[in-house]
């Protein structure tokens, strides 16, 4: 019988007991049903992360219930890879758990510069019709193509895969208490489908009518938010406080 | 599109008789004497003298209505005493209770930050997932508590809609000033795609909000800290904070509206008066465009402040969502095509009424929460003159 005092201590040790035990397929149950759990718990801390860049590109993208599907899916997609990458890379330099704070703040600013620059070249790009009075109709055809907010999403998702939000960092370091990248990596996949559920919703987004105010406010809102997350990366490449002024 | 040669006036309404219009005024003086006296409190000869100069200036700013049946310039001297008088008392009060503009942190960490309407809207979707008003304030403080602010501005923004922006909002009045100032406009061909900005920054600034659980407008864009309360800047990332404040208040609040004549901050940035737009909707007054009386002179969309009137709208006979019932248009058409209209009723229903029912709503609202802020910067210019 292990004894112990807290919730996550418990279920620590439990892990490690049920590891040396003649169950190991118990300890797996236990392991990842705490990466879905923590996942869906932490799913809210998640869309408000990741809420200002995926509501202003799913307004810039067309409207209805199969684009929202479609380009949530590729960003879901890229944040998984993203969380992957990050965790081999994390496993094998032995920094999933004890990443000090200074690289890890200068990883996220990093993170974040590049997260800024994808915001405003989709801005700038997305859906942008061709303005010019001799183009042919066919050219601006190719400029609405269905495709071109793929790319956008995609890297969208990869980097705020590699933002290092408390809840990631939560997985992390109980990721970094299993046996092997292998376990690390499926916990993380578990972590992940937890959270992805909280992103259901935002397909509601496609609901909404899209005209020249809706699309011109969602690249004006983009171009905001990366003139932010862009001070806020050079201020933590710079070693600035960005808080506690 | 047919010139102004071609446009006949009508015949403009006959002022007002002055008994008639003095009847109409009575109510309005009756309500400031109670609501800037507050009776049997107010002591200080200053403030009774500040408090009867104020009710004097709007009851006669409301007789002036009365009597002209025009709006927008009567309006419009109270709106430009309130901006300019509101930063008065404001950083007075400051000195006297803090000794300083500038905001500390601990002040923050104590929930003293006084409260102002802009960040209601920043507010609501952390309160609904977490039940926690991410501003550094109090809720029920004595001055400048969230609960009277929220509440008083939920109470005049049912009635009337956007017409905050117009008669309430202790900002507007600077830019407006501004834009009264030069005798034409140096910037008159102007992009309305900038219309949409204010969408753009109230999308922006919820989701940040609600990311960084703070209320991020207040933090990094609003135009007036640097008239009311700055944050006290102790390292790099403070004074780029102030500079933001000071370089939007030149660009919007200052430079801007004296080149365009136009309040451009509330067009082209304001989140909050984005928000406030959605109001209209609830709102029962609204303005209205008489297609049997309208010549396009599109003389209303020059003179609209805030460029809520396009040439489709008034084809359609409306004002865009963003109208803030300030009644330039009204008064500058010279075929009274564009009239005051209560929602339900025929557009040329007795519109002089529905005008009378708007202003007894605005001014009765006006006296009580802007005659209060006049009042205090009054008093706190007799406090250093006399």
């Amino acid at each position: 019988m292990v004894e112990c005092d807290s919730v996550v201590v418990c279920h620590s040790s439990l892990t490690h007991a049920l590891d040396d035990s003649e169950h190991p397929h118990m300890a797996v149950f236990v392991s990842y049903g705490e990466a879905l759990a923590l996942g869906l718990a932490s799913g809210p801390a998640c869309i408000t992360a990741c809420g200002p860049v995926l509501v202003p590109s799913l307004l810039a993208a067309h409207a209805g219930f199969k684009p929202h599907v479609r380009y949530l899916s590729v960003f879901l997609a890229a944040r998984l890879v993203g969380y992957m990458i990050f965790a081999v890379v994390a496993w094998e330099l032995g920094l999933l758990a004890s990443m000090l704070p200074a690289p890890r703040v200068l990883l996220m600013g990093a993170a974040y510069v590049l997260l800024a620059s994808v915001l405003f070249w989709y801005a700038y790009s997305v859906r942008r019709s061709c303005t010019q009075p001799c183009a042919d109709s066919k050219l601006i055809q190719i400029g609405k193509s269905r495709n071109c907010g793929i790319a956008g999403a995609a890297s969208l998702g990869f980097l705020t895969g590699l933002n290092l939000c408390p809840p990631f960092v939560a997985a992390g370091v109980r990721a970094a208490q299993l046996g092997s990248m292998a376990a690390a990596l499926l916990f993380f996949f578990f972590f992940f489908l937890g959270t992805s559920v909280w992103f259901v919703p935002f397909i509601s987004l496609g609901c909404i009518v899209r005209n020249q105010a809706v699309m011109t406010v969602a690249r004006m809102a983009m171009a905001l938010i990366a003139l932010y997350y862009l001070s806020l990366g050079i201020a933590m490449l710079l070693g600035k406080k960005t808080y506690g002024y | 599109m047919a010139t102004d040669a071609h446009i006949l006036p009508l015949a403009r309404p006959a002022p007002r008789g002055i008994l008639r219009s003095l009847l109409l005024t009575l109510p309005i003086l009756i309500w400031s004497l109670l609501m800037l006296f507050h009776p049997g409190t107010n002591t200080d000869p200053k403030s009774r003298i500040a408090a009867a100069l104020t009710a004097i200036f709007m009851t006669a700013l409301f007789f002036m209505m009365m009597r002209t049946r025009s709006t927008y310039r009567w309006r419009r001297y109270f709106f430009v005493s309130l901006g300019i008088l509101f930063p008065i008392g404001f950083i007075h009060n400051l000195l006297v209770m803090r000794g300083f503009m500038g905001i500390p942190v601990e002040e923050m960490i104590a929930g003293r930050t006084p409260f102002c309407f802009m960040p209601i809207p920043l507010l609501i979707l952390p309160a609904a997932f977490t039940r926690t008003l991410v501003f550094p304030g109090s809720i029920l403080g004595s001055q400048h508590g969230i609960a009277a602010m929220v509440a008083l501005w939920l109470a005049i923004t049912l009635v009337m809609g956007k017409g905050w922006c117009s008669y309430a909002c202790f900002f507007g009045g600077i830019e407006e000033g501004m834009a009264a100032i030069p005798p034409r406009a140096k910037i008159r061909k102007l992009d309305t795609r900038w219309r949409y900005l204010p969408w753009a920054v109230l999308l922006a600034m919820v989701l940040l909000s609600l990311a960084l659980f703070e209320p991020a407008y207040c933090m990094w864009l609003c135009p007036f800290k640097a008239v009311t309360e700055y944050v006290a800047a102790r390292n790099a990332l403070g004074l780029v904070q102030n500079a933001i404040f000071v370089l939007l208040f030149a660009g919007l609040v200052i430079m801007l509206p004296l080149l365009t004549k136009k309040r451009t901050q509330c067009s082209f940035f304001c989140p909050f008066g984005a928000f406030q737009s959605i109001f209209n909707k609830t709102s029962i007054f609204e303005i209205k465009i008489d297609p049997a009386h309208c010549k396009p002179c599109l003389l209303c969309q020059n003179a609209c402040p805030n460029l809520s009137l396009s040439k489709e709208s008034i084809a359609r006979g409306e004002t865009l969502l963003s109208c803030m019932k300030c009644g330039a248009c009204v008064d500058v058409c010279p075929r009274q095509a564009i009239v005051w209209h209560i929602k339900g009723t025929e557009i040329a229903w007795k519109p002089e009424r529905a005008r009378l029912m708007f202003l007894y709503a605005a001014w009765a609202m006006a006296v009580m929460f802007g005659g209060s802020i006049i009042t205090q910067g009054v008093a706190t210019i007799l406090h250093f003159l006399v």
